[in-house]
């Protein structure tokens, strides 16, 4: 497999407290990866660095197969280049109906000239209610997204990142705040998402890791402290101390 | 309102997903109407000229509040210079005004000498009659183009269109939001009005510029047709500002600007240019705002660089949230209800209130009423006037999205007990 995302050397720091420290990381194209790791692990800050959220002082960010650096570019143009993010608290825009919501994040040309003329066309709304379907609000679709419950959020972020179509899905803590059975939707999600893309699962909770059924990395201290599948990666000395205490 | 069908939208004409665009034309058109037959121009002389030319130039105090609310309404930015772009629409329709009523007086009265006069004559004899009053008898560049209407017609668009490009471009690409870029719109607009207050300024300082109600060429028309023509004018301005704005907020677009203003972040990792969009709907609101000013000035006869002060643009957000923003009839129906009534106020017609010793008089007093009913709006009813609406279709016709009507599955759906 190609690799879709390449992370080398990269370090950043916020006032002296070194959040990413020499951080590597390679997904390949269509891949499934989880990443866990304690508290200040720099987890969401490697999603903010890849997102162009955060600038890091030094290394490498390539991504397809071009190795366009990413560093350099906007938080709008690494979206639009195949980047999708969906954030630890459910951020839809609550003020607009579903339908809205996922018509806004279809894949569309984003100028603002072309987003004023653009009218949908019906295939645009057929590619909406399917994805409705897909994400199970299709009761919901002309609901207001504030009107949802906090589950329903999370899936129809799910749902406005899938109408996206990015090449690389980073998502984080996305099982936070659900309940059982909402959980197992939302890994179906996921996992039905890693089929046409790759996708990185920031995560905490190690049941729901184990359901996702990937390949592992461990982050600590702003580095990568092991990589492998999830019994391989629990065996390791080195994380069972990170995550037991020493 | 939801669309509650699965039809594509864009099959429906605009004016029918938004039945309160057709209400607001119908009472817009009845009232034009009205007023036209009631005027003194008309010979009914129920209206008064002058108070054909307050309602048209309430008109036009609309139009400015249709831009605020697209720009703070739907997209969230508090820009508190929008006066200063409505400014600068007057000032250049005003110098074409001057230029031309000017140069026909000194043509009229050179005409009457022995020799005919040379070009470089009529030239210096209306600069000295503009410019005498502070001190100049020269031309300044910024007057090159005065002579033409349409180069200054031109004007009233490109010259606030550019200021609110290249100020939007800084601001917004610096990422500068909140109550930061409302700072900065402030100072922007002091700057100007400093600038105007200038005698170097090319302007003609605080003197401004005046006699703008006396059409060049139209002497013999009354101002009672004038005064109607102008009305007309705003109203048209009015009604195709409105078509606009609606349309602008009809579609994707306007999903994408409500959703800046709630929450820009989360656009921007949607893959959308947030500082373009930014800059558009900045750009157009201050290009509608230069319209509404050119319309507005010959009406009031004088600008001068005080109209351009922060304390206007203050104004017009107070009318926008009293009328309810994020809704367009609401802009409309603040502007209206507050300018009118501030007219009826310090225009020394309302009785004094007498309250034991105190004795209210509302010329002083209404400024203070009016912040008190700001402060009780943004506390209490933060839809505004407009908010009414909501409640009165509320009752009539509850809005549950789409949610089921009854317990079970089985119940009558929202959509189906519509149709």
């Amino acid at each position: 497999m190609t690799t879709l995302l390449e992370v080398s050397g990269v370090s950043v720091s916020f006032d002296g407290f070194r959040a990413i420290n020499n951080l590597s990381f390679q997904i390949a194209e269509g891949e499934l990866r989880a990443v866990i790791g304690p508290n200040g692990a720099g987890k969401t800050t490697f999603m903010d660095i890849v997102t162009g959220k955060t600038r890091p002082d030094e290394g490498r960010v390539t991504f397809g197969e071009k190795s366009v650096s990413l560093l350099s570019l906007s938080e709008s143009r690494i979206a639009q280049l195949g980047v999708g993010r969906k954030f630890q608290r459910p951020t839809v825009f609550e003020d607009q109906s579903v339908a809205d919501n996922l018509m806004m994040a279809l894949k569309k040309d984003r100028n603002p000239f072309a987003v004023l003329l653009f009218r949908p066309r019906s295939a645009d709304l057929d590619r909406v209610a399917e994805l409705a379907g897909e994400i199970g609000l299709s009761g919901a679709l002309y609901r207001k997204a504030g009107e949802l419950s906090h589950g329903q959020k999370q899936w129809l972020e799910i749902g406005m990142l899938l109408a996206q179509e990015p090449r690389l899905l980073l998502v984080d803590e996305p099982a936070a705040g659900m309940t059982l059975a909402e959980r197992e939707h939302t890994t179906d999600l996921l996992k039905e998402a890693a089929r046409t893309r790759a996708v990185v699962v920031v995560e905490h909770d190690m049941e729901f890791v184990r359901r996702l059924d990937c390949k592992v990395t461990v982050l600590h201290e702003g580095s990568v402290l092991a990589e492998g599948s999830l019994d391989h990666v629990t065996g390791n000395e080195d994380v069972i101390e990170v995550y037991l205490g020493r | 309102m939801s669309d509650l069908t699965l039809s594509p939208p864009a099959r429906r004409a605009l004016v029918l997903r938004h039945p309160s665009v057709l209400v607001f034309l119908a009472i817009l058109a009845l009232f034009t109407l009205g007023v036209t037959l009631l005027s003194e121009g008309m010979g009914a002389g129920v209206i008064s000229t002058s108070f054909i030319k307050t309602l048209g130039k309430t008109l036009c105090f609309c139009l400015v509040a249709l831009a605020m609310d697209l720009v703070w309404g739907y997209c969230g930015i508090l820009s508190l210079g929008h006066m200063a772009f409505f400014g600068l629409g007057g000032y250049a329709i005003g110098m074409w005004l001057m230029y031309e009523r000017t140069r026909q007086i000194v043509a009229d009265s050179l005409a009457a000498a022995e020799l005919p006069p040379t070009a470089q004559e009529i030239s210096d004899g209306i600069a000295s009659q503009i410019f005498g009053v502070v001190g100049a008898s020269e031309f300044p560049p910024i007057w090159s183009l005065a002579h033409s209407l349409p180069l200054q017609l031109a004007a009233v668009v490109v010259v606030p269109g550019l200021l609110a490009l290249v100020f939007g471009w800084l601001a917004f690409r610096s990422r500068v939001t909140g109550v930061y870029l409302s700072i900065l719109t402030q100072a922007m607009t002091l700057a100007l009005s400093l600038y105007l207050f200038q005698n170097d300024s090319g302007l003609r300082g605080n003197n401004g510029l005046s006699g703008l109600q006396n059409l060049p060429g139209l002497d013999h028309v009354p101002q009672a047709w004038v005064s109607l023509w102008f009305f007309w004018a705003s109203a048209l301005a009015l009604g195709a500002g409105y078509l606009f704005c609606a349309w602008l907020v009809s579609g994707k677009f306007s999903s994408v600007v409500r959703a800046i203003r709630d929450d820009e972040a989360r656009v921007r990792f949607l893959g959308y240019p947030v500082e373009a969009f930014k800059l558009v709907v900045f750009t157009l609101t201050a290009i509608l705002a230069g319209i509404a000013g050119a319309l507005y000035y010959p009406q009031a006869g004088i600008i001068n660089p005080a109209e351009v002060a922060p304390i206007a643009s203050i104004y017009l957000a107070v009318w926008v949230a009293i009328g309810g923003r994020g809704r367009l009839y609401g802009a409309v129906i603040g502007a209206a209800f507050v300018s009118l009534l501030s007219t009826w106020f310090t225009g020394g017609q309302a009785p004094d209130l007498v309250l034991g010793p105190l004795r209210i008089q509302w010329v002083d007093w209404w400024t203070v009423l009016l912040g008190l009913s700001f402060v009780a709006v943004t506390l209490f009813a933060p839809k505004g006037i407009g908010g009414l609406v909501d409640l009165i279709g509320r009752i009539k016709n509850p809005d549950r999205h789409g949610a089921d009507l009854g317990p079970d599955a089985g119940a009558l759906r929202e959509r189906e007990a519509d149709q």
